[in-house]
Formats: structure tokens, sequence, C-alpha cells
């Protein structure tokens, strides 16, 4: 693309957020052209500079590649929170943003002497976004947790899996990946808005269970307004059958089949040549395929065992079938033709880790440039520069905070 | 187009407050990946038309249904993503629909779509057509794969681009095969990062730049939902596997209570920062076994990944969880400042004492019934423009004439039209 226009270039953000959702909204957000200026600390450094996987599996605070995924593009300061002269340089920083995000629990900020009463005394239309686990008010606040445990205290764990087994979940920290960096990074450009037509800025508080919640709104009007609690039903679709996942060729190889309409179906029993097993006259209307959608999966699983699934893939959907290979790490990365057209995967250089992978968004502009455009910062890379340049502050004086441990 | 450089009048303390999306005007085409899309601009003010077929969107026939009785304006997902929509029927198949929807895009700050790729350009109200007569449009397409190249036209549901993004092989059991997360994840991804996409647009056209097409791929939006998934194969050679029902790492994972589960994360992520907290509450608690938690070996992330340590744990917490309630255990382990969660049902969050000290569920009059639905509220509380839902949900073609009026179709026109079967 030759654009180079960024939709958000000369937004400044003040980022004290760490590990997931926070980060994961601000590398969004650079990706779209802010500056994002990461405000870490090396006592202390966010827990994903720690955490496998590593560049050639060595352990170091420059060689997650967990981190550098959603740390791509973005500036880093290494601040001392604990110092009176580091929570001036940081007020400083903020005092030429336009965004302060965190997601600590609630009061750290206020500790450190940049919570929102301080800061909108200095830089009265901040807009100022908290996104602690369960907000900033109730008799919960104060609870810690992770993606996880979101998802379990949110429902979303105890709909998930079998109705006989223990529920399963994402297998991931589902809320720090979708619902809460999205909301938050919406909600954030919607202030900004707001902002640019009245001058006014204002105090965001995102509990980072409630955008996970707004994702379950059918069945929580199910159980508010009918009484049912929905429960865990596999792959299994309430109103159409066949529609699960069914074993391919190879190890854990697997396909996942939709069908909706008669016309599929008798399209999904030609290509899978089985008309005989599978061409009951009792199975060419929808609801006689549900009430016996167990044995439909028997059925359609013996028979896509002897298929690739990729090629399997093809064959269905030159039929028009809904269908799907399920993709492991090598396949989205390797072997999806479409995610490759898409060229979802980009490479950048990074000093210590050298040149590795980065998702892209999944967004394309006609005319604008998305990025990520840079690899994540190393630790403090640019306190520097960032003093100096940003900041005003002559060299010698940040080379003396930084022996003194206050820009560290 | 409307303004937007004029200042709000100040707001009297007894109206209701400015909402930030004020003025901005969105037109929906109803369709698979649009509702929750638009949902987020009408809840923060913006005027969301959405734009039926005159059978109805697809969303009006989606479960569940207020009193499980299936009809077009009984569905509960339809209720709860279009509430404070306005609803116009209009048949784009038509000569007469197309012209109609081409004047609603030419007064529009931003137009959703999830029709084929291509569709629109075929009817001639594709982004070129469209941003010929307004310039400063933002035309946002979401589709399953993107609106080129090799799978562009496959079939998909959301359990196919659940598998095509990735994210259903990290979910199930090591024993069955992959199994999906509950609700139509994928085409919620596909809303909210159209939805960043689209804002982010409109804020450049605030500041003088054109309009946008913005193209968004929903295997794209799955596949950002792989966590570490793509990095650990790439720098470490391994394939993330799913591990449900098991321990992740010893003390994460579910474990069942007396009456239900819980998700424990004892060590918390990347770190063992919370692994003291817990061992002194199940000290307190006298745990037989917890005092060997104290090991130093337990502070090893390599130590906590091992099959003995996760047998260790899960002997000595096992029998502990199970004679307690959830509530007990989410509460005393809090106390002591730990990652603990009760797996709850979706009855037991509406109960949620947190959610209803925040005052999160909301009461919505839905007209069609009579009936008052209780559905999820503010995913974010603003303090100068505050989310609000601002109406019910429409009826299907509720707002036809009043939106039509406004592009000069009179009451004869209307008649005409509905005759003709365009609206």
């Amino acid at each position: 693309m030759a654009a180079s226009r960024q939709l958000l270039s000369g937004v400044r953000i003040a980022d004290f957020s760490w590990i997931g959702a926070g980060s994961y909204t601000t590398k969004m957000l650079a990706d779209l052209g802010a500056e994002v200026i990461k405000i870490e600390s090396s006592v202390y450094p966010d827990l994903l500079r720690t955490s496998r996987p590593f560049k050639d599996g060595k352990p170091g605070v420059n060689r997650s590649g967990y981190f550098a995924d959603r740390n791509a593009t973005k500036r880093s300061i290494t601040i001392n929170m604990k110092e009176p002269r580091g929570r001036d340089i940081a007020r400083a920083l903020i005092a030429k943003s336009d965004i302060v995000c965190n997601n600590f629990a609630p009061g750290v900020m206020d500790r450190w002497g940049v919570g929102y009463a301080d800061i909108v005394a200095l830089k009265p239309d901040i807009v100022f976004i908290s996104m602690s686990m369960q907000g900033a008010s109730g008799p919960e606040k104060d609870y810690i947790g992770y993606g996880m445990t979101m998802t379990a205290l949110t429902g979303l764990q105890f709909l998930t899996g079998l109705p006989d087994r223990v529920p399963a979940g994402t297998g991931t920290n589902y809320p720090d990946h979708i619902p809460n960096p999205c909301h938050a990074a919406f909600v954030l450009v919607a202030a900004l808005i707001h902002r640019k037509r009245t001058g006014q800025g204002q105090f965001i508080d995102l509990a980072q269970t409630e955008p996970t919640l707004a994702l379950l709104g059918p069945a929580l009007l199910d159980a508010a307004v009918n009484g049912h609690t929905q429960t865990r039903s596999g792959n299994a679709h309430e109103c159409f059958a066949p529609h699960g996942v069914y074993p391919c060729k190879g190890n854990d190889r697997w396909i996942a089949i939709g069908v909706e309409t008669d016309a599929q179906w008798q399209a999904l029993i030609e290509v899978l040549g089985a008309p005989e097993v599978l061409g009951q006259p009792r199975w060419r209307s929808p609801l006689g395929r549900l009430h016996e959608r167990g044995q439909l999966d028997e059925l359609i699983g013996a028979s896509t065992r002897a298929w690739d699934s990729d090629q399997l893939m093809r064959a269905l959907q030159a039929r028009a079938v809904p269908c799907g290979a399920v993709r492991d790490a090598h396949d989205v990365l390797h072997r999806d033709e479409q995610l490759a057209h898409r060229k979802h995967w980009i490479r950048l250089e990074h000093p210590e880790m050298g040149e590795t992978i980065y998702n892209s968004e999944a967004f394309r502009f006609s005319d604008a440039l998305v990025g990520p455009l840079r690899a994540a910062p190393r630790l403090g890379e640019h306190t520097l520069d960032i003093c100096t340049s940003l900041l005003g502050m002559p060299v010698e004086e940040v080379e003396r905070l930084a022996q003194q441990g206050v820009l560290k | 187009m409307h303004s937007m450089s004029a200042t709000p009048k100040p707001t009297p303390e007894d109206a209701c407050p400015p909402a930030a999306l004020d003025g901005v005007r969105v037109v929906e085409l109803a369709g698979d990946f649009t509702p929750y899309f638009g949902k987020l601009y009408a809840d923060l003010g913006a005027e969301v038309v959405v734009v039926e077929h005159p059978r109805g969107s697809r969303q009006r026939r989606e479960a569940p249904f207020i009193d499980d009785q299936p009809g077009v304006e009984t569905s509960l997902a339809f209720a709860y993503h279009n509430a404070g929509k306005k609803s116009v029927t209009l048949d784009i198949g038509t000569e007469a629909g197309r012209r109609l929807f081409h004047s609603l895009a030419v007064q529009a700050d931003i137009v959703v779509e999830s029709e084929r790729p291509g569709a629109l350009d075929q009817l001639g109200i594709g982004y070129a057509a469209l941003a010929k007569v307004n310039t400063k449009l933002v035309l946002t397409s979401i589709s399953a794969f993107g609106q080129d190249g090799p799978y562009a036209h496959y079939a998909y549901s959301d359990l196919t681009l659940l598998a095509l993004g990735g994210l259903l092989y990290l979910g199930g059991y090591a024993d069955t095969p992959p199994i999906r997360v509950y609700g139509n994840q994928a085409v919620y991804a596909a809303s909210l990062f159209a939805a960043v996409a689209s804002i982010s647009a409109y804020y450049s056209v605030l500041s003088g730049a054109p309009g946008q097409h913005v193209d968004v791929s929903a295997q794209q939006c799955v596949t950002l939902a792989l966590e570490n998934s793509a990095q650990m194969l790439e720098l470490e050679g391994t394939i993330r596997k799913r591990f449900g029902g098991e321990q992740r790492q010893a003390g994460t994972g579910v474990f069942a209570t007396a009456d239900g589960y819980i998700y424990l994360m004892a060590a918390g992520i990347a770190s063992n920062r919370f692994w003291n907290n817990t061992v002194a509450w199940l000290i307190e608690e006298r745990v037989p076994g917890a005092e060997a938690l104290r090991e130093p070996q337990w502070a090893e992330q390599d130590y906590l990944a091992s099959a003995e340590a996760k047998q260790r744990f899960g002997e000595m917490f096992t029998p502990f969880a199970a004679a307690h309630s959830s509530e007990y255990l989410y509460q005393a382990g809090q106390r002591h400042r730990m990652p603990i969660c009760p797996v709850c049902t979706p009855a037991q969050v509406l109960q949620n004492r947190q959610l209803l000290a925040r005052e999160y569920f909301v009461q919505v009059p839905h007209a069609a019934s009579g009936r008052t639905l209780t559905m999820p509220g503010a995913p974010y509380k603003l303090t100068q423009t505050p989310w609000r839902l601002r109406a019910g949900p429409p009826r299907l073609g509720e707002h036809t004439s009043e939106v039509l009026a406004r592009l000069g179709v009179g009451a004869d026109d209307l008649k005409a039209l509905a005759g003709m079967g365009v609206v």
C-alpha cells in the first residue's frame, strides 16, 4: 500500500499498562498511528518480558515473543515510580499526552500520584482509562485475576466444553485478546472525538469482566427473561446438524463442518462418497438430522478420517458446504493460503531477537497505513530520547538520574 | 453531512449528559457481522439506522426467543444487539431500494456491511460509487476472510472461522476433538475490530482526512486471539495444544467444589508472585500437605510445569476444594490476595453482587411483547459521556417512514414502494 497516512497520528499515549488487555489495547492504537510511550520499570518489568517463548529458548527481558507481539511499535521508558523525581518525570510526560492507559488494580496509580484526580489538575482535557479486573467501584473492586479467571467469573468457561465434563474454556486468556482491548480502543477513540468537539477530557472505568459479559448477551437474556440456564454443548448447534469437528488423516488433524440447509447436506454426502450410509430419507430434513445428530457425527467422522483436512475443505467448499480445516500454530503460520494472501504475519527486525514474526491487524484501509511498523522496544530503549527530545531534559541529568536509579 | 465542529450547548443538570458520538450517522446494512458493531456506536450516541430486508434481518430468526416462541419480534439475540437502533426495511435487490440505500449512504458518516465480497459493487452501491458522492464516507466491509484472496468466497459459520483462525484448536480436552468457545465469538471479534478501525477512520475524517474503505477479515480477528501460540512455534518449536480439565501448570486450572467449580491461578501468569499467598492461605486452612508447598522447587517455572508438581498439587488441593462451596473459596482466596474465581452459570452472573453494585444490568422496554428485558449494560463507564441504551429494540421497519422522509420520500411514495415490495 502506497499510503503513508496513519489514522491516529498526532495522538500520544502515556501507557502504564502491562501483561494482557492493556498492552493489547495500546498496541492496536499504535498500529493505527498513535505514539505510545510504555512506562516500565526494570526493577519490576512487565511479566510478559520474562514469559516464554524466548528467542532460541534463552530467557531475557528483551527476548520474549509473548511480550514482543503485543508491544510492537511502542517506545519504552523506564521510570522508578517509587522515587518522587520519577513521578515528576511521569507527570511531565502525561502533561504532553492525550491519553493515559493502565490496567492495574484500583489505587495503584493514585499511590504513585498519577491517578485521575492528580492528572486532571495538571492536564484538564486528559482522557484517562483504568482497566482493572472488576472496576473502580463495588465490593469486589480489589479482587485480583487474569483473563482465565475472568472467563470463569463471566460464565464463558461454564458454557464452553462438554456437558458431562469439567468446563473447558478457550484454553487461553480470551478476555485479554478480544473483548477488552477492542472495547477499550473503541471507547478511547470515542472519547478523543468528544474531546475534539468540546475540549473536554474524561475518566473511563473499564472493568475487564464487563466487556466479556457484553459478548454473552443472548445467554444472559435467556436466563433473565426465560429462566433458562444454558449449559455446555460441545460443538453442537441448537438448530442445525451436523455441526461439529471431525477427524482427518494424520495425528490430531480435524475439520469443522456446519450444515444448515438440505442442499448442503446432499453435497456433503456426495463429496464424502457415502450415499448408501448417509442417504437415509429421514435425514433429508433439518429436524431429522437434528434428532439423530450423535449418530450422524459418528458416521461422518468414519468417512472424514480418510481425507486430508485441506483437501476435504476444498472439495466441500467447491460445493458451498460451510467448513474449515482446524488450524494449529504451524498451519496458521505456514499452511493457510488466505492468511498468507492477507500478509497476516509480518517479520520485523529486533536488535536482540533478530527478525521474528508479528501479527498484523485484521483490518486494511483503502488510503491509510496500518502497523505494526517497528519491533517491540527493548526495556528502556527510548528513555534518553524521550527525556531529552520530548521533556527537554539535559543529557547529563538523564544520565545522572539513570545512575541514581530514578530512570530505571 | 452533519457538522461536527459546533460546540454543544452547556447541559442543564436535569438533562441527559452529552454522548460521545452525538450526531454521528451510521447506516448498518444488517448482515452476519454487523449487529454488535452497530450496537457499540448506538450506545455511545450515534444514530444507527439498521437497514433490514422487508422480511427482516437474519438475526430476527436467531434463538433464544421470548418464551421460546420464534417470531420476527421475539428474538432475544435481535433485541440485545439492536436496541437503540432505528429499523428501516429496504430491499437492495430492487432498483428503487438501491437508490434509497445510496441516498442514505450519502448522508452517512459510517456505513457498515457484511455482504459477500464484491456484492455491493455489483449492485452499484460499493465504495467506489458511494465515495464519489460522499468523499468523507467511511465504508466498512466486514467479511469472513477479507474482500479478496483464495478463501474470499468460502462458505462459513462461526465454528469454521474459529477453526481456520486457529482458536478452535486450543479449546477442548486433550482426549476429544477441539471444542469451540461458546456464543459466536468469531462474529463478535469481527464486529469489534471493525468498530475500532472505523471509529479511527472517522476520527481522521474529523481532522480533514478523506474517507476510507475499511476491509476486515473475521478469520484474522480470530488469529489475534491465539495468545503466544504462533510465537511458541516460531521461537521454541512447540505447538500449543488443548488442555481443558487439566492443570495448565501446578495450581492453575478448574477444580470441582462442593457446589460447582472454581478457577484457580495459584502462581499467576509467568511468575510465582501469588504462590506464597496461596500457600499461606492453604496452611491457615490446615489443608493436609500444604506445608510442603513451601519447598523452594515450587518457585521454579519448570517444576510447576512438571507432571509431578501437578499431581502433588492436585492430590493436596482437590479434596479441600471439594469440601467447600465456590463462594467460600472465592471470598477466602481473594482475602488472601490470590487469583481465584468461581466458574459461574449465567443465572449466577445475574446475581453477582459486584455487578449489581455497579448497576451493570439494564432494564429495557420491549414494545412488541410489552415485557421489560434485563440485559448487559455499560461495558465501560465514562464520566462525561456515559454509555446509554437509548431505546428498546425497533419493530421491523418501525422507522422506515421517519428515515425515508428525510430523503424526501413522502407518504404516497412510501405506499407505492411498499406495493412494489421495496420497503
